[in-house]
């Protein structure tokens, strides 16, 4: 019991630091419940930051990102698992390298090619880092979903004469939407709350994810503003906490069964 | 092997993917590989210099040992709290019989949060003006001589900032624990009961061995994401004061972006991959020592 409250604590902490006053929370003992409750913080959270932007640039990227990862993690399980070709171990162990590699490793080159191609700044340049390191995952989580997908099943459809791409849209496709679910939430967390491509490679208040927008809440002088800052936290972290609340089984799900496989 | 495929539907399926991941992951690592032998600020003309950055960075650079010998640390506070922390909560959960799910989604919850949130969290734990609640707590357990602000000292930063990374992620390895826990054969368990067995040797004779291989996958995982943590301690502290809480990555990312040294910030970089290539070899090694 103890180390769930020692888990959980800081949390319900947090939240009940948004309801506060602000004096409240200068003067009293952290651990105290407030002496009284206001809103007032979210109202200051929404007039310091630009936070509806923030929410639909995560939204964005997170879209952007996921669709490319579920799209492209398919096509090339699809190519490497099912059709097969005279290279494809070696294809699959250059896509397991991205498992491993940190993704430092790519800010500083990304940063230069960026600049010389104008992409800087940009959605783009947030999405294709975002899914590039995302889609080994991807791919060898619908490789070993593939696998399970009896090979009698193909062989009736090309006898039916069904050629690669209407078996992959007929059957492969409408088998997989588990998957889908799974690669989809996983990556969500991670992409929703990236800090480190944003922070490198974007800089106009317009492009700014979350994760971004919540530092404009330290001020000049780092002075914080801490019980707006802590109603901004909760608004951010509302979307997704929400999304993983209602499909917390099929994530927990997920994150047993993508682990358990390797 | 798809009996009617061609040559044109593997490349209709196979270029985009493979595209996109040369791009973003590839071309850039062999690029960092290239860059760590340049000296270059972005701006003049590069210059190749050889190993002189690896040499610097091996021989001449304090910061860098610092910062190696940090993240050393940092990576082990992380493995305990994750990786123990993981394996006693899944294994009480195994013993509880109601309310699993809840706790499960209670412990899952800190992963779903942003990082940029977490710092501001607990930057705001630690602090003692006005009094945290870490500090709180010391005072009134009566350990009140042991407050301090423990993100400004230099004996303390490190491990302040390392235990955020640690407490987040403990929920996803104890998910995948537990999940390879409750696989475990109840026959085994119950005739080695009847013989006598202790919960301890139930423990390490019957339940480890058998949830091995998944031990190791969560190892390389918290290993690989120890190694490359960045974002809490970065944004807690930049890894101040001085260097005390400065880790491969921070060190790296400031020679990048601070410093603009984009050649010497590359070798860091490539050395960072190396580490984790080596400690990811060292894990399989060990572990498939210890099975023999």
């Amino acid at each position: 019991m103890l180390i769930v409250i020692v888990q959980v604590y800081p949390l319900a902490w947090l939240f009940v630091t948004s309801l506060r006053t602000e004096q409240d929370f200068a003067t009293g003992d952290p651990f105290a419940l407030p002496s009284s409750l206001t809103w007032e913080n979210y109202a200051r959270a929404f007039e310091t930051g630009d936070l509806g932007r923030n929410i639909l640039n995560s939204f964005i990227v997170t879209m952007g990102a996921n669709v490319l990862i579920v799209l492209f993690g398919m096509m090339a399980a699809y190519a490497i698992q099912v059709l097969g070709f005279r290279f494809s171990r070696f294809v699959r162990g250059l896509f397991l390298i991205g498992i491993i590699v940190p993704v430092q490793i790519a800010l500083v080159p990304l940063f230069i090619d960026y600049s010389a191609v104008n992409l800087l700044d940009t959605y783009q340049s947030m999405i294709i880092p975002l899914a590039g390191f995302a889609l080994p995952m991807s791919i060898y989580l619908f490789s070993s979903f593939f696998e399970y997908i009896p090979r009698e099943t193909y062989e009736a459809a090309s006898l039916d004469g069904a050629g690669p791409y209407r078996i992959f849209g007929l059957i492969t496709l409408p088998l997989s939407l588990n998957t889908v679910v799974t690669v989809v939430l996983v990556n969500s967390i991670f992409i929703w709350n990236d800090f480190i491509f944003a922070n490198t490679f974007v800089l106009s208040e317009d492009l700014k994810t979350i994760p971004l927008g919540l530092q404009n809440y330290i001020g000049a002088m780092g002075k914080v503003d801490w019980t707006a800052t802590f109603a901004a936290v909760c608004v951010t972290i509302t979307p997704l906490l929400l999304v993983f609340l209602v499909l917390n089984k099929a994530m927990i799900q997920g994150l047993e069964s993508g682990a358990n496989k390797g | 092997m798809l009996p009617n495929r061609s040559r044109t539907s593997v490349l209709v399926f196979l270029l985009p993917p493979l595209l996109l991941y040369c791009a973003a992951v590839l071309f850039p690592i062999l690029q960092s590989l290239v860059l760590s032998f340049f000296s270059w600020n972005g701006i003049s003309d590069m210059e190749f210099v050889g190993l002189a950055n690896y040499v610097r960075m091996l021989t001449a650079d304090d910061i860098f040992w610092r910062s190696f010998f940090n993240a050393l640390i940092y990576l082990a506070i992380c493995l305990v709290l994750q990786l123990g922390g993981a394996l006693v909560v899944a294994s009480l959960l195994t013993s509880l019989s109601r309310g699993r799910e809840l706790i499960k989604t209670l412990y899952l919850l800190p992963a779903v949060i942003s990082t940029v949130a977490i710092a501001f969290l607990f930057v705001r734990i630690y602090s003692i003006d006005p009094v945290g609640l870490l500090n709180q707590l010391l005072h009134w357990v009566g350990l009140g001589s042991l407050e301090r602000a423990w993100l400004s000292d230099v004996n303390t930063v490190l491990a302040a900032v390392s235990a955020p990374e640690g407490w987040r992620f403990t929920g996803l390895y104890m998910l995948i624990i537990y999940a390879a826990l409750i696989a475990v054969p109840k026959e085994l368990e119950e005739a080695a009961v009847l013989d006598g067995a202790s919960k301890w040797t139930l423990f390490t004779k019957i339940r480890f061995p058998y949830i091995r291989p998944v031990w190791i996958t969560t190892t390389i995982m918290a290993t690989t994401y120890g190694l490359r943590g960045f974002d809490i301690p970065y944004l807690m502290t930049n890894g101040g004061p001085g260097q005390s809480s400065e880790l491969l990555t921070t060190y790296m990312y400031k020679t990048a972006f601070t410093s603009t040294d984009f050649g010497y910030a590359s070798t860091i970089s490539v050395f960072i991959v190396i580490e984790c290539l080596i400690a990811v070899g060292l894990i399989l090694f060990m572990l498939k020592r210890k099975a023999d």
